[in-house]
C-alpha cells in the first residue's frame, strides 16, 4: 500500500532517548555507532541491556506540581512536542492552533498507571483506588497531555502498533496534510520502559528475544505541506518523498508482499533499520550490506522507536541525500518510508 | 473525504444487546437494553453492579481449544464481528489479499486477562504467560489479519473512547485513496477491572441503567463488545454486485486541548469536530436527519453536547433528534464508536431513528429532542455519529444510507 505523491517535509525535530536529551547527544552516539545501553540495578541479569532516558528530568521542562499529574510517556511527549516545534519555529500561541495536529505512535503507554492504579486495588481494595491515575491509564494520554500543555487542537491520534507504531502514526500524519486537514502535524513515537514491563517481558519468554535490549524515549518530527513551510520561510531538516506500508507477509506470497512494500529499486543509501527489521532476513537480504543504521544498538529498541530512528535518519542525511527507513514487527505491518535530506540538517 | 465513494458492504457485531446483527438490530429498534447485573469479575465492592456484558459466551463454540488459549476475550470478540462483516460484504475471494486491510480501534483491549497476572505477580505467584498475550490492543489487529489472510494493512487506534470511531474514519481514507481495494475496520473493547474500577473512582457510573439526557442521570452503564464494517470503492462494489448498506460520507478527529477528563464547557470544541466532519463529508447540516449522541449519561457530557448541538445547527437543532444508543449498548469504550457507527447504518437503513431509553425526567440543562418518547420513521438519509474520549480526543463520522 503506498501513499503517493508527497510533497511533505521535515522543518522540526526532538529526540529524549538514553543518548541524552536533545538532538546532538543522538546525534553523535549515531555517528560514533556507541551504545547507551546498560545493565539495569532493577534487573536481576547484568547480561541484559537497556536503554533508559535517564538524562531525562521533568522538572527542567515544567514545575513540579505540574509534573506529577503525567505518567512518563506524557512527560517526554510534552517536553519533545515543545522542542519539536521551537526547533520548527513555531509558536503555536501566534500560529493558527486548530491548524497543528498530533498523530503519535506510542508502545506501552498507560500500563505502568494501570498497574499501579490496579495494585491500588488489589492491596486496599476500593480504598486504595487513585483516581489521579486513571486518566493516564490510556495510550493516548501522550499525545493528548502534549496537545493540552502546547496548545494545539488539530487532528489528534495515537496508534500502537507493535514495532511499526511511530511509522503508521506518519503514514496518517502525511495523509492529513495532503487532504488538508492541518498545516503542521507532529508525529513520531513516545514509549517508556519500567520494571514491571521487564518482568512480563521475561514471564511472556521475551527477554531473549526482541525484548532484550528495550529501549525508551520519544522521537519527533514537525512535518508541513512543502509550499506552506516555504511560505513562512522555514528551514528544512529534509523530506518525507515516499509511504508504503504491508500488514502481513503472507506465507508462500512473501515475493509480491515484498514487492509492493520495497522500492523498484535500492540504491545505496543510508537505511535505517527499526523494529524487529534486522530479524527479517527476507527484508535485510533485499538491502545493500553498507549504510545501514540500527539504532536499536545504541538506544534501544521499543514499539515507537521509528520517531526515534527516524530523527537519527535526518541527523545524518547530507543535503539531498536519499535515505530509506523500513520498520518491521514479527507479526506485521511492515512500512518502508523513502526520505531525503533537506538543508540545513 | 477527498477521493472515491465509500460504501459498506459489510456489517458485524458481537455485543451484550446482541450477538449478530439480526439480534442487534431487535435490540436497538425495539428498545431493548443489553444492561444487566454483572458476573464477569466481583463487582460487589462497587456501588454500581451493572453494565452490558456478553453473556452465556463460549469461546469454544467459536474457536478451537488452542486458538481460544492464545486469544484475549477482546481478540475473540474482534475476530467474530470482523467475521460476520467480511462474510456478509463478500468481500473475501474477490480482492487480493494484499489488497485488502483491517483498522481497529481500541481500548483496554486484554486488559481483563492481564489484570489477572498482575494480581498473581504482586501476590508472589507465577501468572501464565497466555494472560500477557493480548494486553497490547494492536493484537486484536494482527488476529483478524492473520484469520481472513488480510495482508494489506495492519493499523490500531487508541484514542480511547473514540477509537473505533477515528479507524473507520482512517479505514474509509485508506480506501478513498485508493491504497486498498476493501477494508474491515471497527472496534473491540471488553469489560475489566481497570476500567470498572476506574470509572467507579471518578463516580461517573449511575448504579442504575444509564439514562442518557435525563434528569437525575448518574453517569454511565459500562458495556463490552465489537462491530465491524466493510468499506470499499462504492464503484468496485457495484460492479461486483455487492449489497451496499449505507456510505460513510466524511470524518474528523481532533482534539480539544482542554483537560484530560473533562469536555470542554462551552461546546464550542465538540462543535467544531462535527463542522469538520460536515465539511470533510461535503454535507450541509441541514442535511443532517439525526445524530447518534456520544450520549454517555454522565451529567456533565450531555449537556456540554446539547450546546455543541445548538452551535452546529443553529434555530434548526430542534428538528435535529439527539439520540444515545448507550442505554441499549452501554459504554463499550474503545468499541464504542463502531457499535454506534454500525447502529447508525442500521437505523438509516431501515428509515428509523432510535429511542433513548431510561427517561427519568426532563433536564432544564438538556433542552432537545432526544427520542425519549419512543423510536419514530426517519426520512432522512444522512447522519452523524458523534465519539469523545478522555484526553479531549473528539471524532465525528458522517453516514448515508
Amino acid at each position: 500500500m503506498r501513499t503517493a505523491s508527497l510533497d511533505i517535509v521535515v522543518t522540526g525535530l526532538a529526540a529524549v532517548s538514553a543518548a541524552g536529551v536533545g538532538l546532538e547527544p543522538l546525534a553523535l552516539a549515531v555517528q560514533e555507532g556507541r551504545s547507551c545501553l546498560r545493565p539495569l540495578p532493577a534487573v536481576d541479569d547484568p547480561s541484559l541491556l537497556w536503554g533508559i532516558a535517564d538524562g531525562f528530568r521533568a522538572n527542567d521542562f515544567m514545575p513540579p506540581l505540574k509534573a506529577r499529574k503525567f505518567d512518563r510517556c506524557s512527560l517526554m511527549a510534552v517536553a519533545a512536542a515543545g522542542m519539536a516545534l521551537r526547533d520548527a519555529g513555531i509558536d503555536p500561541k501566534t500560529h493558527n492552533a486548530e491548524r497543528i495536529g498530533i498523530v503519535l505512535g506510542c508502545g506501552f503507554g498507560g500500563i505502568a498507571n494501570s498497574a499501579e492504579f490496579l495494585a491500588g486495588y488489589f492491596s486496599a481494595g476500593v480504598e486504595g483506588l487513585a483516581p489521579m491515575l486513571f486518566p493516564n491509564t490510556v495510550a493516548n494520554a501522550a499525545a493528548s497531555n502534549a496537545s493540552i500543555e502546547q496548545g494545539f487542537k488539530g487532528p489528534n491520534i495515537t496508534i500502537v502498533q507493535r514495532f511499526s507504531s511511530a511509522e503508521t502514526a506518519l503514514e496518517i500524519a502525511c495523509r492529513f496534510l495532503q487532504e488538508g486537514r492541518a498545516d503542521v502535524m507532529i508525529t513520531g513515537g513516545v514509549d517508556e520502559l519500567t520494571p514491571l514491563m521487564i518482568e512480563g517481558f521475561r514471564a511472556a519468554g521475551q527477554l531473549k528475544r526482541f525484548a532484550s535490549g528495550f529501549g525508551e524515549g520519544c522521537g519527533l518530527l514537525v512535518l508541513e505541506r512543502r509550499d506552506a513551510a516555504a511560505l513562512r520561510g522555514a528551514s528544512t531538516k529534509g523530506s518525507i518523498d515516499d509511504v508504503r506500508s504491508l500488514g502481513l507477509l503472507l506465507p508462500g506470497e512473501e515475493e509480491e508482499g515484498l514487492g509492493r512494500l520495497l522500492p523498484q529499486e535500492i540504491t545505496p543509501c543510508p537505511i535505517s533499520l527499526s523494529g524487529t527489521a534486522d530479524l527479517c532476513p527476507p527484508l535485510v537480504q533485499r538491502l545493500p550490506e553498507s549504510g545501514r543504521i540500527e539504532l536499536h544498538r545504541i538506544t534501544g529498541r521499543s514499539l515507537a522507536m521509528g520517531g526515534l530512528a527516524l530523527v537519527a535518519l535526518f541527523l545524518t542525511l547530507r543535503e539531498g541525500e536519499q535515505g530509506l527507513h523500513l520498520a518491521a514487527s514479527p507479526e506485521g505491518p511492515y512500512v518502508a518510508i523513502q526520505v531525503r535530506g533537506g538543508s540545513p540538517v | 473525504m477527498t477521493g472515491k465513494r465509500i460504501a459498506i458492504t459489510g456489517l458485524g457485531i458481537f455485543c451484550g444487546a446482541g450477538k449478530d446483527i439480526p439480534a442487534f438490530a431487535d435490540a436497538l429498534l425495539g428498545g431493548k437494553s443489553g444492561i444487566a447485573p454483572l458476573d464477569l469479575f466481583d463487582v460487589s465492592p462497587f456501588p454500581a453492579q451493572i453494565g452490558a456484558q456478553v453473556k452465556d459466551f463460549d469461546p469454544l463454540d467459536h474457536f478451537a481449544r488452542k486458538t481460544a488459549a492464545r486469544l484475549s476475550r477482546a481478540d475473540q470478540f474482534g475476530v467474530i464481528a470482523a467475521g460476520e462483516a467480511l462474510r456478509s460484504s463478500g468481500i473475501l475471494g474477490q480482492a487480493g489479499p494484499y489488497d485488502l486491510g483491517v483498522v481497529v480501534g481500541a481500548g483496554a483491549a486484554g486488559m481483563f486477562q492481564s489484570e489477572q497476572w498482575l494480581k498473581e505477580h504482586l501476590a508472589g505467584r507465577k501468572g501464565h504467560p497466555n494472560l500477557l498475550r493480548g494486553i497490547l490492543p494492536d493484537k486484536t489487529t494482527t488476529v483478524i489479519a492473520e484469520t481472513y489472510r488480510l495482508g494489506g494493512y495492519q493499523g490500531t487506534i487508541t484514542t480511547a473512547c473514540s477509537s473505533s470511531a477515528t479507524a473507520i474514519g482512517w479505514g474509509a481514507d485508506l480506501v478513498a485513496t485508493g491504497r486498498l481495494q476493501g477494508v474491515v475496520c471497527g472496534g473491540a473493547d471488553t469489560l475489566s477491572l481497570l476500567t470498572f474500577a476506574g470509572f467507579n473512582s471518578l463516580k461517573v457510573v449511575d448504579p442504575e441503567p444509564c439514562a442518557p439526557f435525563s434528569l437525575g442521570r448518574q453517569g454511565i452503564s459500562l458495556g463490552e463488545g465489537a462491530a465491524f464494517m466493510v468499506l470499499e470503492d462504492a464503484e468496485a462494489a457495484s460492479r461486483r454486485g455487492a449489497q451496499i448498506h449505507g456510505y460513510v460520507l466524511g470524518y474528523a478527529a481532533e482534539g480539544e486541548a482542554y483537560h484530560m477528563t473533562a469536555p470542554e464547557p462551552s461546546g464550542m470544541a465538540a462543535a467544531r469536530v462535527m463542522n469538520s466532519a460536515l465539511r470533510t463529508a461535503g454535507v450541509d447540516p441541514a442535511e443532517i436527519g439525526w445524530v447518534n449522541a456520544h450520549g454517555t449519561g454522565t451529567p456533565l457530557n450531555d449537556v456540554v453536547e446539547s450546546k455543541a448541538m445548538k452551535l452546529v445547527f443553529g434555530d434548526r437543532v430542534g428538528e435535529v433528534p439527539l439520540v444515545s444508543t448507550k442505554a441499549v449498548t452501554g459504554h463499550c469504550l474503545g468499541a464504542a464508536g463502531a457499535i454506534e457507527a454500525v447502529s447508525t447504518v442500521i437505523a438509516l437503513g431501515r428509515g428509523i431513528i432510535p429511542r433513548t431509553l431510561h427517561f427519568r425526567g426532563r433536564d432544564p440543562e438538556c433542552d432537545l429532542d432526544y427520542c425519549h418518547d419512543g423510536p419514530r420513521p426517519g426520512s432522512s438519509a444522512i447522519a452523524m455519529s458523534n465519539s469523545f474520549a478522555f484526553g479531549g480526543n473528539i471524532t465525528s463520522v458522517v453516514f448515508s444510507r
